[in-house]
This record gives C-alpha cells, sequence and structure tokens, in this order.
C-alpha cells in the first residue's frame, strides 16, 4: 500500500464528490429499500389503473344492470350460461365486479386523498403558528391586534347578553389600549385592578341602558374581561387554547367521530371527505407544533429573527422546509388510514351513494350474499382495499428510513 | 408523583367539559325537532308543545338574555345546557326515543360486552405481537425478520371488516367450525354478575356456558385484534432494537451471559416502556373499532347500538354512548399517562 503525504491530497480531491442535495440523497435511499419500492409499485399502480379506467374506459354506473347474470362465479372463458368475461365475477344486479372495483378505486382513493389534503392543511398550519408562537415573542402589531381580537371575542359575549352591539367594540378598544399601554405597571397587581375597572365600567355603563339585572352580568363580565386583558397574553396562552381544543377532537376515537358527523350531515363522498379530514386534524397540528417547536429555538431561526424579518417569512421560508420530513410520512401513512376510513363508512352505508362504485359500499351491498356463497363479491373489493392501503404504509415506512438516517432501525 | 397525578387530572378536566359539550352541540345541530321525532309525525301541536316543556326544549340553548332583560338572573342561567349537565351529574341520561328504555339500563348491559370483545382482542394482540417483536428485533435483517415486519403491516393495513366477513366465510359457512355472530347460542344460560360471560361462567362453574361464550367471542376478537397486533410487534421490535444497541448489552454479552437471558432479563425489560404506552393507546381504539366488528358480527355491544342508534335518528342513544366511548377513551389514555410516569421518573418532573 503506499503512502500518501499530506503534501499529495489537493483540494479538489475533496470536490470531486458530486454534489447531492437532501431529497437525491433521500430518494436514492428510497429506491435502494426493497419494500419501499414495493410500496411505490403498489401506489403506482393503483392510482395509474384508476385514473386511466376514470378517464378512459367508460362506465356508467346508473345503466349498469343485468339480472340474467346475478351473482355469477368468476368467468375467464365465456359459456351459455355467462357469454361475456368475468374475472371477479358478478354481483347482485349483475354488474361486472372487475370493472366496479377499479372504477370505485377513482372514489375510494379520491376521498383517502382529499381528506387528508383537508387534515394536511388545516392540521398543518394550526401546528406551524401554535409552535411558533408558543416560545417566540409577538412584535409589538401582532400584540395589538392579538389583544384587540381577544377583547371583541370576550366582549361579544357582553354584547349579545345586553343586545348591544357596540359593547364589543369597547371591548376591543380596550384590548388595544392594554396592547399599547404594555409598558404600563408590568406584572403588578394595580395593572389587572385599572383594567378590570375599565371592563366592568364598560360593561355596567352600557347595560344599564337595559336593565339593572344586564348592568350587573355585564359588570361581573367586563371586570373578568379586562383583568384578563391587563396579563401578559403571549403565544403560549393561545397556543394552549388551540391545542385544548384539538384535544377535544382527539378525545373522540378515530371512527365513531366520523360516523357521527356523516350521520349529521347526511351520507355522500364529499361527506365523508370532510368527516374524515375533520377528524385527522389534531394528528397533523399536534406533529407539525412538536416539529416546529424543536426547530424554534436553532440557531438559523435566531438568525432569521435577528436580521429582523418577519414572522410570515420565518415560518414559510426557514421553518417549514426543515420539518417537511416527518409531515410528509404522516401523509403517505394518513393517506392508508384514511383510504381505510373511507371504506368503513362506505360499508356502513354512509359513503358514496349507490349506485356509484366504491370499494367500502361494494363490500357492504354484497355481505349479505356471504352465506350463499358469492365469496368473489366480498374478496375482490376487500383485497383492493388492502392492498392499497398496505402500498401506502410500506411507502411511509420507506419514506420514514430515507428521510431521517437517525431513525432507522 | 401525587402532584403529577394532581396536574394531570385538572388538565383532564377541561377536555371532559368540551367533550360534553360538543355531544351536547350535536343533538342540537340535527336538522328536524326532536319532540316531533319522539312523538312521530302525526302528533298534535299541544302534545309537540307538552314534550318540549317536559324536556326543557322551549328553554334557549345557553343563556336566556330575554329572561335577564326582564331581570330574572335564576332564569338567566336556566338553559337547555345547564339542565343537561345538571342531569349528567346525577348519571341521568335519558330515556331511548323508540323503546322507552332508560340509556343507562342498556349501557350496563352493554358496555360489559364491548369490553370484553376489546379485552379478549387486546390480549390476543399481545401474546402473538410481542412475540413477533422480539423474534424479528433477534433476527434483525434476516428473512425472518422481514416476513414477519411485512407481515405485521398487512395487520396494520386490514380493513377489518373485510376480515371479519373472510372469517365468517370460511370458519362458520364453509367449516361450520363456530358460530357466525351473537355473544351467545339461544338455550345456553349465563348467570349475571359482572355481565363479561366469560368470567361469569368461570365464577359459576358454568363449563358449558364458558365453551358456548368462547366459541362465540374467538373470531370477532380475532378481526378486532389485527390492527392492534400489527402496530404491537412493530413497536416491540422498534424498542427491542433501540435498546439492543445500548452499552450494558454488549456488556452482558460480554460477561458470557446467555442469548436468551440477555434477551429477555436485560433487553426485554427495557424495551416494555413504549410498549407499555402503545397497549394502553390502543386500548382506546379498539374500543372505536368494535363499531365495526360489533355490526358484523352481530355483538350486542355498545358501538353496534351507537349504530344503530344513528341510523334510527335515537338521539339520547347517540349521546350517551358517544359520551361513555369518549369518557372511557380519556380516562385509558390519562391512566396509561400516570402509568408511563410511573415507570419513567423523568416524565414527573418534565
Amino acid at each position: 500500500m503506499a503512502e500518501i503525504t499530506p503534501e499529495e491530497i489537493t483540494v479538489t480531491d475533496f470536490a470531486v464528490r458530486e454534489h447531492r442535495s437532501l431529497w437525491v440523497d433521500a430518494w436514492r435511499r428510497l429506491i435502494s429499500s426493497n419494500t419501499a419500492r414495493l410500496g411505490m409499485f403498489i401506489v403506482a399502480f393503483f392510482l395509474l389503473s384508476t385514473t386511466f379506467a376514470h378517464f378512459f374506459w367508460e362506465y356508467e354506473p346508473k345503466k349498469d344492470l343485468n339480472y340474467s347474470l346475478k351473482l355469477k362465479p368468476p368467468t375467464l372463458i365465456p359459456n351459455e350460461e355467462v357469454p361475456s368475461v368475468h374475472p371477479f365475477g358478478t354481483d347482485k344486479l349483475g354488474r361486472d365486479i372487475f370493472r366496479r372495483v377499479v372504477h370505485g378505486g377513482w372514489n375510494s382513493l379520491r376521498v383517502g386523498i382529499v381528506a387528508v389534503s383537508i387534515s394536511l392543511f388545516f392540521g398543518g398550519l394550526t401546528g406551524l403558528f401554535t409552535g411558533f408562537y408558543e416560545n417566540i415573542d409577538t412584535t409589538h402589531i401582532e400584540k395589538l391586534f392579538l389583544f384587540g381580537l381577544t377583547g371583541l371575542v370576550l366582549g361579544s359575549l357582553s354584547a349579545w347578553i345586553a343586545a348591544q352591539p357596540i359593547q364589543a367594540i369597547f371591548f376591543a378598544i380596550l384590548g388595544v389600549i392594554a396592547a399599547y399601554f404594555k409598558d404600563f405597571q408590568k406584572g403588578k397587581a394595580l395593572r389587572m385592578v385599572v383594567f378590570a375597572i375599565a371592563g366592568a365600567l364598560i360593561g355596567a355603563i352600557l347595560g344599564a341602558f337595559v336593565s339593572s339585572a344586564v348592568a350587573l352580568i355585564s359588570l361581573i363580565w367586563g371586570a373578568i374581561t379586562g383583568a384578563l386583558l391587563s396579563r401578559p397574553l403571549e403565544g403560549k396562552f393561545f397556543s394552549n387554547v388551540m391545542m385544548r381544543l384539538m384535544d377535544i377532537i382527539l378525545s373522540f376515537p378515530g371512527y365513531l367521530l366520523a360516523i357521527a358527523i356523516v350521520a349529521f350531515l347526511g351520507p355522500g363522498l364529499e361527506k365523508g371527505m370532510i368527516a374524515i379530514g375533520v377528524v385527522g386534524i389534531p394528528v397533523y397540528a399536534r406533529l407539525t407544533r412538536s416539529a416546529v417547536l424543536s426547530v424554534s429555538q436553532k440557531e438559523y431561526i435566531l438568525a432569521a429573527q435577528s436580521v429582523g424579518e418577519g414572522h410570515g417569512r420565518i415560518i414559510f421560508r426557514h421553518i417549514t422546509p426543515n420539518i417537511l420530513s416527518p409531515i410528509i410520512v404522516q401523509t403517505t401513512m394518513g393517506l392508508a388510514g384514511a383510504i381505510l376510513s373511507a371504506a368503513a363508512l362506505g360499508f356502513l352505508g354512509l359513503g358514496a351513494i349507490p349506485p356509484e362504485p366504491e370499494w367500502g359500499s361494494m363490500l357492504g351491498d354484497s355481505y349479505r350474499y356471504l352465506t350463499s356463497g358469492a365469496w368473489w363479491a366480498v374478496l375482490f373489493p376487500g383485497l383492493a382495499i388492502m392492498f392499497s392501503v398496505l402500498g401506502f404504509n410500506l411507502l411511509g415506512d420507506g419514506l420514514r428510513d430515507a428521510l431521517d438516517p437517525k431513525l432507522r432501525t | 408523583m401525587s402532584r403529577y397525578i394532581i396536574r394531570r387530572i385538572f388538565s383532564v378536566i377541561p377536555t371532559l367539559i368540551g367533550v360534553t359539550f360538543v355531544i351536547f352541540m350535536f343533538q342540537r345541530l340535527i336538522p328536524g325537532d326532536p319532540a316531533v321525532a319522539m312523538l312521530g309525525e302525526h302528533a298534535t301541536e299541544e302534545s309537540v308543545e307538552r314534550l318540549r316543556e317536559q324536556f326543557g326544549l322551549n328553554r334557549p340553548l345557553f343563556l336566556d338574555r330575554e329572561a335577564l332583560a326582564e331581570g330574572d338572573i335564576n332564569g338567566f342561567f336556566d338553559s337547555q345546557y345547564v339542565r343537561y349537565m345538571k342531569r349528567l351529574l346525577v348519571l341521568d341520561m335519558g330515556e331511548s326515543i323508540h323503546r322507552r328504555i332508560p340509556v343507562l339500563e342498556t349501557l350496563k348491559i352493554r358496555f360489559p360486552a364491548t369490553i370484553e370483545l376489546a379485552f379478549f382482542a387486546m390480549f390476543i394482540a399481545i401474546i402473538i405481537g410481542i412475540p413477533i417483536g422480539i423474534i424479528s428485533a433477534a433476527n434483525r435483517n434476516t428473512p425472518i425478520d422481514s416476513i414477519s415486519m411485512v407481515g405485521s403491516l398487512v395487520g396494520v393495513s386490514m380493513p377489518i371488516f373485510w376480515l371479519g366477513l373472510m372469517e365468517i366465510m370460511l370458519f362458520a359457512v364453509m367449516l361450520q367450525w363456530l358460530p357466525a355472530g351473537g355473544r351467545i347460542s339461544v338455550g345456553v344460560e349465563i348467570e349475571s354478575i359482572t355481565n363479561l360471560y366469560l368470567v361469569d361462567s368461570i365464577l359459576t362453574a358454568n363449563w358449558v356456558g364458558f365453551k358456548d361464550a368462547s366459541q362465540h367471542i374467538i373470531l370477532p376478537a380475532i378481526a378486532l385484534a389485527t390492527i392492534p397486533m400489527g402496530i404491537i410487534a412493530r413497536m416491540t421490535r422498534s424498542s427491542m432494537l433501540d435498546v439492543l444497541q445500548e452499552d450494558y448489552i454488549r456488556t452482558a454479552k460480554a460477561k458470557g451471559l446467555g442469548h436468551s437471558l440477555v434477551l429477555f432479563r436485560h433487553a426485554l425489560k427495557n424495551a416494555s416502556l413504549p410498549v407499555v404506552t402503545i397497549v394502553g393507546l390502543q386500548m382506546g381504539t379498539l374500543l372505536a373499532g368494535a363499531v365495526l366488528t360489533e355490526t358484523i358480527f352481530s355483538w350486542p355491544g355498545i358501538g353496534r347500538w351507537v349504530y344503530d342508534g344513528i341510523l334510527g335518528r335515537d338521539y339520547p342513544i347517540v349521546q350517551g354512548g358517544t359520551l361513555v366511548i369518549a369518557f372511557v377513551f380519556i380516562g385509558v389514555n390519562f391512566f396509561v399517562d400516570i402509568m408511563y410516569a410511573f415507570l419513567d421518573p423523568r416524565i414527573r418532573y418534565n
């Protein structure tokens, strides 16, 4: 082995390694994993086949009906009894199950994708803002806005009770004043007393125009509002309120809330999308928030703040790109979960309205014929659900390993 | 520790109140008048009005500002929500619209059925999931590992209602080994003590009943266990792999301890914490997943009851059932948090 002296190593030796971005690296890791490749293949297969079928293979569910072919087992070679090819058999109305599975995929996958988009959009934004403002001081303008808004919200209750909209505006002004004089008697009891009296006066004087009982209630509520507005309400307070709301949604276990929402909205694909999407919001909010919290004290964020970049710019230009990995993984896995929930709703008769094909409702339509031996009507839509969900799960697993090598175990 | 528990209790209270609020709002947001729904389309205006009076449906939702404007402060707070909360405090959940049976009475019978199914399913998930995870971790990056991990991912991806149907087809219709649904055969009697049939039949030494009840529970429990089984197996594997990289494992091996001793005594013990957490969290999910399983297997539990209530627009049932499931879910999560802090002292001081 030849000795290498330090003089022989030149700068170019370090530079010969081609430039690769983080994403290219992740992609290489992704396609080097067998399970991730399998997942990608399954996902691509389902997405492409259903999209092609939707645009190039005409199907009119309302006209698809042929009682003479009712519940025929899978037939690959046409015969006298079954004159056409039905690789997956036919259902109770003599409809070709293969065709309905392929076309049903368009609906099932669409519900999953739209639902996850809803959760991701609302949950992600909630997580970004609550996470960011949890530790970071609000700017002066943001403070004026937050306090004004808090005053308006709290004041509107009192305004509603007294039927005097003007009260809300007065409380909003009180909030803005509290934010503007933020250095007056900071953190002292005197500050709280001053603002509580101011709030009580607004409530009582305006309420007195209605009746003495209203004036009393308005006075109490006004004092509480004023006392709260006198506190240094930081981002942490609002962040906690938001997270409590998310906790409430999370306290309803999975399907149950989605079923309840659809039951009240009425069945239909769009309603299912909304229900599953809403139920998923807290998951993304919590994930995004914790990811934001973990980067928000990093040096590059502090640097961006110290050069005076605006909060919106920091959130979207500096934080968002750095927390994408866990969110991408969760979104992929979330798609799997959403497809499963959509199928469950469809199975319970709360999904697509018949005769529109959808995997879950196809199962719900046919399972009563299982006892008479029509296994094919149940087997194939179920396999489609299982494999598409498995594909997204495999891909999500692979993405996690590829995007965050530290987590690889 | 006790300070931690008290702090956690206080943080759970707003969530509980929020849940009651959401459930209350759901009922009020439904289109249509509940009084008309109770009496039917052909009821006279008078009787509808009387019922609205009786149930307080003519009161405002939250606060009565008209009463206040007239100077009546008691009337101001006398609203539907306040009355609803007062009734809840004395466990009065109303009665079912169609069958006129108090919701609480039905809950007492139906809730144990769901609990029995969920616990049995969790038992199956644990005794299969944890060994798979351990074997997988011990044989890392071998075909055994890949097969069991893809297998558990198939479990996670399983539409359980479909699996249930396939089980019925195979074991009940084709092979006729096990019953297709229900909780017990007609003619078999089990004296009810706890309403958990398996426990009751053991307590009364009723072996015919025990055999029949276990034959009924096995198919739905397997269907319900599939997803948690996959999740537990994956969690056990990754947690074991984390621990197996620790220095003390290397030390134990260097001392010359046997492979299985290291695996079970040193590794599994320390890897069990995340597994305990996930078992607890899955318990809550099982209660919700029971809606589907119970529907397929005609299991007379709370999930199916709530689902029937939703379809039949029987709102007291939906309200009561959802409330109980949500409360149990919150309770289980609370218990898991406490357990976690108990097992890992670092949590308490954070």
